[in-house]
């Protein structure tokens, strides 16, 4: 049996009245490509936050590797690597700027950053617009730029927010290659999305997550329950809207 | 579409009574900003009734007005929702009602109210007679028009670019001149008008020139028709409703041309770019290099410097050429170096959601001395040569050049204690910040006023304070020979700035070690 690469335990976050995250229990094992699912508010962007270090839980465990996330910050953010929803990027460093700054903020040996930054861009299709300030990049090239800038320092757990939201299909196409690549070389994701699909074609392992709680875990086929993914977390989260009834005059050729 | 169009303008304006109590306060400032120069304006001209530069005071007059025409909409582009064709573009529009519709929705609301009523003081001021008044009512029409007519052509033709990022960084460093005219306004004008230097003959020459551009025709055209000289009058009159006609039909062309065009100018720049400096230095090194490239390319940083700069010549002019110009130095030191700490006292609300980033390197105290260390660098190493120079050329100006050797000891320990306490603050009473449309630099978001607040008099008491034993050394050594007593002075200063500079670095570090969370929460909220 594989090692825990990523163990949640009871994790808890009020703001104010509203209880964002409300114990939510989760086990990743090394070398999976995991996926955290749930509708807008459900509390996938706040989990992510206290799992990297940046939030403060309420209550609760996170360890990484073994190592306590918020015991031994400087211990658990060397092995990390984190695409946020909204990339939080330096507009006014070009992408090839960004890269080596990020590199040499994880203590990465110049040349190495430089070249590991090189080859970043190559992978990532960024060579034309390396010299271009991040400020000028369009949705996909800064969700591209802000994955290099987490892959930089090798980490072991890499965690992304919406990692293909707003990302052309040629340049999701390529994150997707890189992602599972970098999966079987052992390394571990925890991805968080809306599109059903995609976290059914990539992960081995999903969480559906709603009101801050998990309500289903486990490898993909168990969670599917031979249904598909979609029908699943519909059936498990429930739908929130009608089916537009009232609205008689849609569809008329008639203004 | 018309009707359409000033409606929208107008419940625009409304809804802004709804927006947040900030928003709500300074639309009603606003409105009674407005009603207080509508009212100065149109006084203003009316006094002129009987003096013989009354034309020449209403040319400038109505050239300043057109001048802010110009200048306002590149500022708050996008504040005013329809001032951006593109938001129309949508709908199926033709050009000549849009334009029209434009040109209507402009003249709505409360400042081109303010306008027309200001204006009409020329009915009073320069007009005689009833000739020369009903030439004043159709000059006002005529010069109001004129410059709806040019701001909208002005802001239609580079409303691409505009929307750009180069667009965005251009209009946000006028600011710069706008702010020093300001102070030049309010610092110089009522001192040289109190000294005679400025007179009813200052505005002869000005209106040599501004007789011949549109608004001094406007003017002038009143003046004819008023001694007289009707037809030449109605010739200027005629020449000015050409020159609107054809800046309208210039404006139609490009809002014709901007409804289905986009700037494309920032898509196709690469910067000049080579590898970070400062490779050997560590995190300290890594944090500098990007703080020196946004010195370079980030607007904001231009503004704060342009803006520090008028701030310390605005306070020393008033004494500069008085007996008592050594303290009008020391004071200019003292606030330069008080706003540079203030600009800088909410170092990571201000990065914004970037310092995500930076949080991944700061997980120790040592960490956070890099961290301040590295910023603290690059603005020193900005603020050291520019307070400096600013001050021996203000010592110049007063007559003193010596003095300046004073100021800068100010300068030196100043920039340091600003520096420093920048630090604390940063770490003490952090806030999060957004760009607001019209505003070239962000503002603390709703609820975190009394952090500025409070950061800024802190800043600026305990810098006067912490800066009193240099100011007390300059003065009380200021008659001794300058060769034994600059060379101590200017030292110790540097080495007493630094030295606290490195202390509150290190309380700020030591501070900030088991807030990192707190911190990230605050940058997060962040809208930049």
């Amino acid at each position: 049996m594989s090692a825990t690469a990523i163990a949640v335990q009871g994790l808890h976050k009020h703001f104010g009245e509203k209880e964002a995250v409300a114990g939510i229990e989760l086990s990743i094992a090394a070398g999976s490509f995991a996926g955290l699912v749930g509708p807008n508010g459900a509390g996938k962007t706040t989990s992510l936050s206290m799992m990297t270090g940046l939030l403060r839980p309420d209550l609760g465990r996170i360890l990484i590797n073994g190592v306590d996330v918020w015991a031994d910050p400087p211990a658990a953010k060397a092995v990390i690597g984190v695409v946020p929803a909204e990339a939080r990027l330096f507009e006014r460093l070009t992408g090839r700027e960004l890269l080596e700054y990020a590199g040499r903020l994880r203590g990465i040996d110049v040349a190495a950053c430089r070249s590991r930054a090189e080859e970043l861009l190559g992978v990532l299709d960024l060579v034309g617009d390396a010299n271009r300030l991040v400020a000028d990049y369009s949705t996909g090239m800064r969700k591209k730029i802000a994955l290099g800038s987490a892959l930089i320092h090798n980490p072991s757990v890499l965690f992304l927010d919406e990692p293909l939201e707003g990302v052309d299909p040629v340049s999701a196409d390529s994150i997707r290659r890189l992602l599972t690549r970098f999966v079987a070389s052992g390394s571990t994701v925890l991805f968080s999305s809306h599109v059903m699909e995609l976290v059914e074609q990539v992960c081995d392992h999903v969480s559906i997550i709603d009101k801050g709680r998990i309500v289903a875990s486990g490898t993909t086929d168990e969670v599917r329950g031979g249904k598909t993914l979609h029908q699943a977390f519909i059936d498990l989260v429930g739908t929130r809207l009608d089916g537009g009834e009232g609205l008689s005059w849609l569809g008329s050729s008639s203004a | 579409m018309a009707w359409l169009l000033v409606r929208l303008k107008l419940r625009l304006l409304r809804n802004a009574l709804r927006g947040s109590r900030q928003a709500r306060g300074a639309f009603i400032f606003s409105c009674i900003a407005a009603a207080v120069v509508a009212v100065l304006m149109f006084l203003g001209l009316a006094a002129q009734r009987g003096q013989s530069e009354g034309v020449a005071v209403a040319a400038t007059t109505f050239t300043s007005l057109a001048f802010g025409w110009l200048i306002l909409p590149l500022l708050v582009f996008g504040l005013d929702s329809t001032l951006d064709p593109a938001t129309l573009a949508l709908y199926p529009l033709r050009t000549r009602p849009l334009a029209f519709g434009l040109l209507a929705a402009s003249a709505a609301g409360a400042w081109p109210a303010a306008n027309l009523i200001g204006l009409l003081g020329v009915t009073v001021g320069v007009a005689r007679g009833a000739l020369g008044v009903l030439f004043a009512l159709v000059a006002v029409v005529l010069q109001l028009l004129f410059c709806i007519v040019l701001a909208r052509a002005v802001t239609t033709s580079l409303a691409g670019l505009l929307r750009s990022r180069r667009g965005k960084d251009f209009a946000a460093l006028l600011i710069i001149p706008i702010f020093a005219l300001y102070e030049t306004f309010v610092q110089l004008v009522p001192r040289l008008t109190a000294e005679g230097k400025i007179n009813e003959h200052t505005f002869d020459g000005i209106d040599k020139v501004l007789r011949w551009t549109p608004p001094g025709l406007a003017a002038h055209a009143i003046q004819d028709a008023s001694t007289g000289h009707a037809l030449t009058g109605l010739a200027r009159l005629l020449l000015l409703a050409a020159i609107v006609f054809l800046l309208g039909l210039a404006w139609i062309r490009s809002l014709d041309r901007a409804l289905v065009t986009v700037d494309t100018s920032t898509q196709a720049v690469a910067v000049r770019a080579s590898a970070l400096p400062f490779a050997a230095r560590g995190l300290r090194g890594t944090i500098a290099a990007r703080a020196l490239i946004y010195q370079r390319r980030e607007p904001g940083a231009k503004i704060f410097w342009g803006i520090v700069l008028v701030i310390m010549a605005a306070s020393a002019v008033g004494t500069v050429r008085t007996p008592s110009y050594l303290g009008g130095l020391i004071g200019s030191a003292v606030i330069g170096a008080a706003f540079v700490g203030i600009f800088n006292a909410d170092a990571i609300g201000m990065t914004g959601p970037a310092f995500g980033f930076d949080a991944m390197a700061l997980h120790s105290r040592a960490s956070w001395r890099d961290y301040f260390a590295g910023l603290d660098l690059v603005l020193l190493a900005f603020a050291v040569p520019l307070t400096g120079l600013l001050s021996f050329i203000l010592a110049f100006a007063a007559g003193h050049p010596l003095s300046g050797f004073i100021a800068l000891a100010v300068d030196l320990a100043g920039v340091g204690i600003g520096t420093g306490l920048g630090n604390m603050m940063s770490v003490l009473l952090p806030y999060p910040v957004e760009r607001r449309v019209g505003s070239p630099s962000p503002r603390a978001i709703d609820g975190y006023r009394g952090q500025v607040l409070a950061a800024t008099f802190l800043i600026l008491i305990l810098t006067g304070v912490l800066l009193a034993p240099v100011i007390v050394a300059g003065l009380l050594t200021q008659h001794d020979p300058a060769a034994l007593r600059l060379p101590p002075l200017l030292a110790a200063s540097a080495v007493y700035g630094l030295g606290l500079c490195t202390v509150f670095r290190r309380t700020a570090a030591r501070l900030a070690e088991n807030r990192l969370p707190e911190l990230c929460e605050i940058a997060f909220r962040s809208k930049l």
